[in-house]
């Protein structure tokens, strides 16, 4: 039995947005999607502490904040670090991944370019996250 | 018969008988006065004995006897001293004491003794019981009997050899002497109160190139000789008329001064001999002293060319003491410096130039030359101008004759425009490395850009196939199916821009890489289809090298020539030879093969012969850049249509 899963998706493109939307909704999964369009909005979201995410999904490239620095903040909160955050992201730069790992990442996905491929890539990445045993503050 | 006659016969009895008792009266006197005589004569005789006796036996000299076969009858007691015999309880024949070496000579001596008589002044050696050697000197006799036939021999023998030994000792002195004189060093001449030569040696000969033995000169005329000696002289007269001066005064004279023709120099002394009051002779003395006065010049002379070599080189130089206090700089550290010599002399280095703790520095490199140790080092100075200045200073210890430090030595070098450079290269790098730095986060940044839009443009296109499913016709789908291989070519050279400039961009790493197991691992991963066969056909090296990078090497290689395999039935073949310091190896195919005019273009970013949908044409150059890194070389062999072989070298 999988869990149902509140998905914070922190991502500035739009149709970004829309593939994972489109694949969850294609894949007949009822998992909930939490949008943020960037790092200011997500922190907003999460400071509230109302609806805490199960897990993050999170671009790295992004105006304003980027992923890594989102990534530091999120560690600094003694409740948002526990938080599974996995990289979503077309930067296969190994600079970005030691870096990531190194601040502590539950995942790095790389988005490929076919979008069949990234259906089956979500599909797998939610499956297996819904059948993981998570903190619920 | 007659009375008469009677008478004249009785009275010549008469005077007979008278005459008969005058003769009887005179032979009793003459008897008596004979036994008297032989009386005394036989006290007389007894007293010689006993006298004789007693000087023999008191003599100091030891006296022998002997019976002609020469056996011992008498020793006095020096000879029982020097032999050490006693003949008392044994028997000694002179064979005992003759020193073996001598024998000859004392059958010799024999032979005399036994033909005249006596023998005298018989030097020779002896043996004593003891077995000691000793030098005696013997006068020898025969003995006579009253007919004058020889019975014994007597000797007296002095014991000589303390004489001996001390006159041979002389003579060897003497030897040493002479050998001495003869040998010097220096020439010399003695001469008579004659000015006729008395002694002279081999040196001198030799100095005045004679071609005579100095045994040969001896009774020469001193006058005579040095009017032919004069020649020799740079100055004739005035070494003629000097020997004049000195011969006349008759004072020594030490230290003279003469100049050869050949170039010698020779410095003469002179002695007068005198033993007593009496005057034994004059003593002259010549000695070479050319190598003295020209090693004296010569000394002289590198002196001053050291010493224009430190004025005018174009290092600053200074000499400090143990206090650091400047002794002496030259012209070339006082342009450096902008000081004089004046305004230096006495202060102290350490504290007048540097700058930014070079006084710290300078006093530790003091400590150093204390030690007798050398170095280099720089500093940051200021010039009296106020300029700051970096030396290098190059510092040894000063030392005494005694062997003891005194001081230091600096050489120092002005570097500042090194340093200059030094620092903008410093700078120069740090920014190189930084815009390198740049660039690859641009080059990821752009490619993510880049990426992000094909991604979102396949996404769409899927969506309208999707939402449009069985409305589109066979060339819409067509189109989508150019659109999505576009896209894929789009990916391929985003990717491979981004790997090309991303090879540039770190040191390689060089680590142990056994290519054997790489290609293999390579073969395993990569797509080759069921027609391509790939045969490696030796075990290939370990090596060192950059273990991603030759996988991407090895990789492209073997890719490209899958990708331009078109036989039915491909071979790709792997090789390699190992050379003098590096590793040739060899990818061949028999795929489509390229034309000699290409084979430089296509290491060249973007010269892809073939655009198809897998090539980007930066394959080759990735390969090319990978191999300059390992600084190899890449070349190809190939003909059109029969394939394609690619070398490269790798060092071991």
């Amino acid at each position: 039995m999988s869990n149902l899963l509140k998905i914070l998706l922190i991502e500035d493109d739009a149709i970004e947005v829309m593939k994972l939307n489109r694949a969850i909704t294609s894949l007949e999964l009822k998992h909930q999607i939490i949008e943020a369009n960037n790092g200011e909005e997500a922190l907003e979201i999460l400071k509230k502490k109302e609806i805490l995410p199960d897990i993050i999904l999170l671009d790295l490239n992004m105006p304003k904040i980027n992923g890594i620095e989102f990534l530091g903040i999120l560690k600094e909160d003694d409740t948002l670090k526990y938080i599974p955050t996995i990289i979503l992201t077309t930067s296969n730069n190994q600079k970005d991944l030691l870096s990531c790992y190194k601040i502590g990442v539950a995942g790095y996905v790389l988005k490929p370019l076919k979008y069949e491929e990234y259906v089956s890539k979500i599909e797998s990445l939610l499956s297996y996250w819904s059948i993981n045993e998570l903190i619920k503050v | 018969m007659s009375q008469d006659q009677l008478d004249i016969l009785q009275r010549a009895l008469e005077r007979e008988k008278k005459a008969r008792k005058a003769a009887e009266r005179i032979l009793e006197e003459k008897s008596r006065e004979l036994f008297q005589t032989s009386q005394q004569i036989e006290q007389l005789l007894q007293e010689k004995s006993s006298q004789l006796q007693g000087i023999f036996e008191n003599i100091v000299d030891a006296y022998v006897v002997m019976d002609l076969d020469g056996n011992i009858l008498k020793f006095n007691e020096a000879a029982t001293t020097l032999f050490g015999y006693d003949l008392d309880i044994e028997s000694v024949n002179v064979m005992n004491l003759i020193h073996k070496d001598d024998y000859q000579y004392a059958m010799s001596s024999f032979l005399d003794l036994q033909t005249n008589g006596l023998f005298k002044n018989y030097e020779t050696r002896v043996c004593t019981k003891s077995g000691e050697v000793k030098w005696v000197h013997v006068n020898g006799s025969l003995v006579l009997d009253n007919t004058n036939t020889p019975i014994a021999a007597q000797g007296i023998v002095r014991d000589i050899t303390d004489q001996k030994t001390s006159k041979e000792k002389l003579i060897e002195s003497e030897n040493r002497l002479a050998a001495l004189v003869l040998n010097l060093d220096s020439g010399i001449v003695l001469e008579d109160e004659n000015r006729k030569i008395v002694l002279t040696n081999k040196k001198f000969c030799e100095l005045f190139n004679l071609s005579a033995q100095p045994e040969d000169l001896i009774g020469m005329d001193c006058i005579a000789a040095s009017e032919q000696n004069k020649l020799l002289f740079k100055n004739p007269k005035a070494f003629l008329e000097r020997m004049k001066e000195i011969n006349l005064d008759k004072k020594p004279v030490v230290g003279d001064e003469l100049e050869m023709l050949d170039g010698k120099i020779l410095e003469r002394d002179y002695m007068p001999i005198t033993i007593g009051e009496k005057s034994k002779g004059f003593l002259w003395t010549f000695t070479d002293v050319t190598l003295k006065r020209t090693y004296r010049k010569s000394l002289e002379a590198q002196k001053q060319k050291y010493y224009s070599i430190i004025a005018n080189m174009h290092l600053g130089l200074v000499e400090v003491n143990n206090e650091d206090e400047i002794l002496m700089i030259n012209q070339s550290f006082s342009e450096m410096s902008g000081y004089t010599q004046d305004e230096v002399i006495g202060k102290k280095g350490s504290e007048l130039f540097p700058v930014e703790g070079g006084s710290e520095i300078i006093s530790q490199e003091n400590e150093n030359r204390k030690q007798g140790k050398s170095n280099s080092y720089e500093i940051k100075v200021k010039t009296k101008q106020g300029e700051i200045r970096y030396w290098l200073i190059s510092g040894a210890p000063n030392y005494n004759l005694k062997g003891e430090v005194v001081g230091s030595i600096g050489i120092h070098l002005d570097i500042t425009d090194l340093k200059t450079l030094e620092f903008q290269k410093e700078s120069l790098l740090l920014e190189l490395e930084k815009s390198n730095n740049e660039l690859q986060e641009y080059a990821h940044i752009v490619s993510h850009d880049l990426k992000s839009p094909l991604r979102s443009i396949d996404a769409l296109v899927t969506w309208i196939k999707e939402d449009n499913k069985g409305k589109l016709d066979d060339v819409s789908l067509q189109n989508f199916t150019h659109i999505e291989g576009t896209l894929e070519k789009m990916e391929l050279l985003i990717s491979d821009i981004l790997n090309y400039s991303s090879i540039g961009a770190f040191q390689i790493e060089k680590v142990e890489v056994n290519t054997d197991l790489l290609v293999k691992e390579i073969i395993k991963i990569i797509y080759v289809p069921e027609h391509i066969s790939i045969a490696i056909n030796k075990t290939l090296p370990t090596l060192k090298g950059d273990k991603v990078k030759l996988q991407q090497l090895f990789q492209n290689l073997i890719s490209n020539a899958i990708k331009f395999i078109n036989k039915p039935e491909g071979e790709i073949v792997i090789d390699v030879t190992s050379k003098d310091g590096f590793y040739e190896f060899s990818i061949s195919d028999n795929g489509i093969g390229i034309e000699k005019q290409f084979h430089d273009k296509i290491f060249k970013i973007f010269h892809a012969l073939n655009k198809s949908k897998d090539s980007t044409g930066i394959g080759l150059s990735i390969v090319k850049k990978i191999i300059d890194q390992h600084e190899g070389k890449i070349w190809l062999e190939s003909e059109l249509n029969k394939g394609t072989t690619f070398f490269f070298t790798l060092k071991k």
